[in-house]
């Protein structure tokens, strides 16, 4: 498409060109680990199809506890294509959180987060952080059994913490259990508040990626290698990856479209083997290890101490990782993000099959 | 009066029978219900797809069509990529600052 009454209107007012010289300004190296780079961009592909058929959702969902179950199956039985698009909402948000951990570990192991990248990684985490809290959000929207009581099960579990756990269960909670009033803000925060926070970290996350450059493992520094422009090489891999990840969102959600529960009922015990998302698998099997007391004190505290100690160390890795920031090599590092990523790995598959 | 009553005989007759029958027919159907249980089980569980041949026949095709229009935007992408890969290579795509312009 030709338009150069259009180009001639855009370049008087605007820098065109300078744009067009940054874009194709903006070099990318090539290496053997560069596979990696692509993480980050399926994440924010897939954001962007959350973001687009969350809205279409949106249209139809009714917040309220009487509604809220009736208002998902008229969506999927009623809507044309309904099932499709919350299929692919489910879906994309499953990926979404697959690609987010795998460009986590990718960056932990290659070490992207040294000196001067570290608040790309505090970023990422936080960026992380709430993409699960978007994932529970959106759990209990459903407000089916198993998710009521999912959502029951982690709340409580952060009452668990000491000294704030009370404080975080009643603002999650909005009551002493999980009510109408949670649904109401679970819904406030996967419709309105995270949204926004997570507009402007990545904003803020790709913002950080543009001034300093891609990140080279500090294995290939002293290797001669090549760069290419942003634009338009990488720029055309990008969206045939984007392309091959449309396919297979496409795919999953005709073939395993999510299921929709018994509507959940405050008064009823809960379902049989409750299990909460698989993302959350490896901290329920790591608080099943822990007895209920230890020393006289909670064993569930204690185990979401350890827990948080832990998540902390892994989100402050990139302040204690004294040699990486050097641009010297540091093991020691490497083995304690392959022990992170086993731990997560086997936890996972533990909680699943169990 | 003998109409009435051989009408009478009948029906008593009849529904004594149908209802023996009935009742049979019921203890035998109890182990069928029984196990058709699941089955109503099922079918109250919510379609999260289409149900209809007709319309899953065409979200299986549209499938389809939608992976060939993927592999087929693939290849054109590759080809693409190649040719840009070949003027690079070439070093003829930085542009002229100083070539002449014909007005």
């Amino acid at each position: 498409m030709n338009c150069p009454r259009l180009k001639e209107w855009l370049e008087e007012r605007y820098d065109l060109d300078g744009m067009k010289r940054l874009a194709k300004g903006k070099l990318i190296p090539e290496h053997r680990y560069d596979l990696w780079y692509y993480t980050g961009g399926i994440t924010l592909f897939l954001f962007i199809i959350q973001f687009l058929t969350g809205m279409l959702l949106a249209f139809y969902y009714v917040p309220h506890i009487d509604f809220a179950h009736k208002s998902i199956i008229e969506i999927v039985t009623k809507l044309n294509m309904g099932w499709f698009f919350r299929s692919l909402h489910h879906w994309g948000a499953q990926l979404a959180i697959v690609f987010l951990f795998i460009h986590l570990f990718g960056t932990l192991l290659l070490k992207s987060y040294r000196k001067p990248r570290e608040f790309v990684w505090i970023t990422g985490f936080i960026l992380l952080g709430i993409s699960i809290f978007f994932g529970l959000s959106g759990y209990l929207l459903l407000w089916d059994e198993r998710a009521f009581a999912a959502v029951r099960v982690a709340t409580g579990g952060a009452g668990a913490f000491p000294f704030i756990g009370g404080f975080i269960k009643a603002f999650l909670r909005g009551s002493m259990d999980v009510t109408g009033d949670t649904l109401l803000r679970f819904y406030a925060f996967h419709v309105a508040i995270l949204p926004i926070l997570i507009l402007g970290l990545i904003g803020l996350h790709i913002l950080l990626v543009q001034l300093h450059g891609m990140s080279v493992p500090l294995s290939l520094q002293a290797e001669k290698r090549q760069e290419v422009p942003f634009f338009p090489n990488v720029f055309y891999r990008d969206l045939a990856v984007w392309l091959v990840v449309t396919g297979v969102l496409v795919t999953l959600a005709v073939f395993l479209p999510p299921e929709i529960g018994v509507k959940a009922d405050p008064l009823a015990p809960p379902p049989e083997n409750v299990k909460p998302e698989w993302y959350f698998l490896f901290l329920m099997q790591t608080l099943k290890l822990f007895p209920g007391s230890i020393l006289g004190m909670n064993g569930e505290t204690i185990a979401i101490l350890l827990v948080s100690g832990a998540i902390l160390f892994f989100f402050l890795i990139p302040f204690f990782d004294r040699k990486s920031a050097q641009g010297e090599k540091s093991p020691l590092f490497t083995w304690i993000g392959v022990i992170y990523l086993l731990y997560f790995l086997t936890m996972t598959a533990v909680g699943f099959l169990s | 009066m003998r109409r009435m009553a051989i009408m009478g005989k009948f029906r008593i007759r009849f529904s004594s029978v149908w209802s023996a029958r009935l009742m049979a027919a019921a203890i035998l159907l109890l182990p069928v219900t029984a196990v058709a249980a699941p089955a109503v089980e099922k079918i109250a569980k919510i379609a999260v797809f289409p149900t209809a041949p007709y319309y899953i026949y065409i979200v299986y095709e549209s499938l389809a069509v939608f992976w060939v229009a993927i592999l087929g935007l693939l290849v054109i992408i590759r080809m693409k990529l190649r040719e840009i890969e070949r003027i690079q290579a070439l070093g003829v795509e930085k542009e002229d600052q100083d070539a002449p312009l014909l007005e």
